[in-house]
């Protein structure tokens, strides 16, 4: 495990604060959306795809710090859109960190080099940019639908370890990925020298351009499970090793949509990162007034039949290792030998 | 790699087995703008982006064409809702980009920057 023993512990105390004042339902990660707009146009995405009035809108710092007050999760992601194309974003940065939000920056990393060297943000325990790669260049540039990407990313990368910041890698794979390939950029990604990486299946938005290539669940396990079986020493993940094993095929896990709640321009996203519903006006009723029975696999609902991503299934992996001996058991053993 | 099919320039009137809920469904799920027709016959254009079918007093939700807003609409102030906008999410498809990528290889160009940048004006 990569996460340091500090957010460790934020994120271990908050959980057992909820358990202990009997909260059934609580969020984990905030997935905070300033914008939409976007550099890249992924065939994965189902994001960015709106009216270019939407486009040019933002949230401000204001509305995004009145979001994560409300929800009041340990950890807020930031995602989009690409944000670092938020005109905010150094003092939104800047903000979280006072408030002692474990903070992810989740970036494409094109105009992160630049930002860098205009000084934008200051190295903090609390401050992580996730920088997304799909797998090594070839691969990479292919699900960002543009060349050069990949190079980009690793120079930007550098500058910001060479700088002191905490980085990690979110990698979305989909059909069709080679497990060799993905061994492979995992040593690579280990070389650049980052903290951890994060890894999820894609998600198949109903939007996005690419329908084929998201994979169905057991598809899903046997790749997962020959990436992840005998895994590099070397190699660290910055997610629950719970999931991982879930994605493995090893867990048998229902999804906590509430887990990873959603705020964008729209409001609260119901009822979670991915399906589109709706929108509430406040954190309280978006978790008053979702029909949760809806979601998930057992509910029965197509949306989420073969869904297995990270925003629905770590936040399950983290309560199951505070809800059980069984649980903190398998995540201890994980975290030690590094094997799942 | 299906191409899409795109509800782009649909003119729905209630009636025939279509109810006002389902065009507003199709209409919270479009992403381009859509010009709502009012039982006054007035029109608002812009992006519905939510609509609460179970509030005591159904709504829909709208950003106009400078972004301003959320304006909000009740369900019974609406006569249909025209789908006047371009449909943000046809037309980008990935086999597009994987047939201009090799195309652009065929002829030779180096490939700096390949993709077919997709439109984002509504």
């Amino acid at each position: 495990m990569s996460v340091p023993l500090s957010q460790m512990w934020a994120v271990s105390s908050y959980v057992i604060r909820q358990k202990l004042a009997g909260r059934k339902r609580y969020p984990l990660v905030l997935m905070l959306e300033p914008l939409f707009r976007c550099n890249l146009a992924c065939a994965g995405c189902g994001k960015i795809q709106y009216p270019a009035q939407i486009l040019r809108k933002h949230l401000s710092v204001e509305q995004c710090l009145a979001a994560v007050d409300e929800c009041g999760a340990p950890i807020v992601s930031i995602p989009g859109g690409e944000p670092l194309m938020y005109p905010d974003i150094g003092r939104l940065i800047e903000a979280l960190i006072a408030r002692k939000k474990y903070v992810y920056l989740c970036t494409n990393a094109i105009l992160l080099k630049e930002k860098l060297e205009a000084g934008l943000f200051t190295p903090s325990k609390y401050l992580s940019f996730s920088v997304h790669l799909d797998g090594l260049r070839e691969e990479h540039d292919e699900a960002v639908c543009r060349d050069g990407v990949y190079v980009q990313a690793v120079d930007a990368i550098k500058e910001a370890l060479r700088r002191g910041f905490r980085v990690t890698t979110n990698s979305t794979l989909f059909e069709g990925a080679s497990p060799l390939r993905m061994r492979e950029f995992f040593d690579e990604v280990m070389d650049l020298g980052v903290e951890g990486m994060m890894i999820s299946p894609g998600y198949s938005y109903a939007k996005a351009p690419d329908q084929e290539h998201f994979l169905r669940t057991q598809r899903a396990h046997e790749l997962f499970s020959k990436i992840l079986t005998n895994p590099r020493r070397r190699w660290r993940f910055n997610q629950s090793p719970l999931f991982l094993q879930f994605l493995m095929g090893k867990q048998d896990f229902e999804c906590t949509p509430w887990g990873n709640p959603t705020y964008n321009m729209f409001g609260w996203q119901r009822p979670c990162y991915l399906l589109q519903e709706g929108y509430a006006a406040t954190f309280k009723e978006l978790l008053e007034t979702t029909r949760w029975e809806n979601y998930g696999k057992r509910s029965g609902n197509e949306k989420c039949r073969d869904c297995m991503v990270h925003c629905g299934y770590e936040p399950t992996a983290v309560n199951h290792t505070f809800s059980s001996w069984r649980g903190f058991r398998d995540t201890v053993a994980a975290t030690v030998t590094g094997r799942f | 790699m299906t191409d899409e099919t795109t509800l782009e320039g649909w003119t729905p009137e209630v009636g025939g087995g279509l109810s006002l809920a389902t065009i507003i469904d199709r209409a919270f799920d479009y992403r381009g703008n859509v010009t709502v027709v009012k039982r006054d016959g007035s029109e608002m254009v812009g992006f519905l982006f939510n609509r609460n079918s179970d509030a005591p007093e159904p709504f829909v939700q709208m950003f106009d064409l400078d972004g301003a807003g959320p304006v909000t609409i009740p369900y019974h102030t609406i006569r249909t809702i025209r789908f006047t906008g371009r449909d943000t999410a046809a037309g980008n498809s990935y086999a597009a980009w994987l047939r201009a990528k090799a195309a652009a290889k065929a002829a030779g160009h180096a490939e700096k920057d390949s993709g077919p940048t997709p439109h984002r004006d509504a």
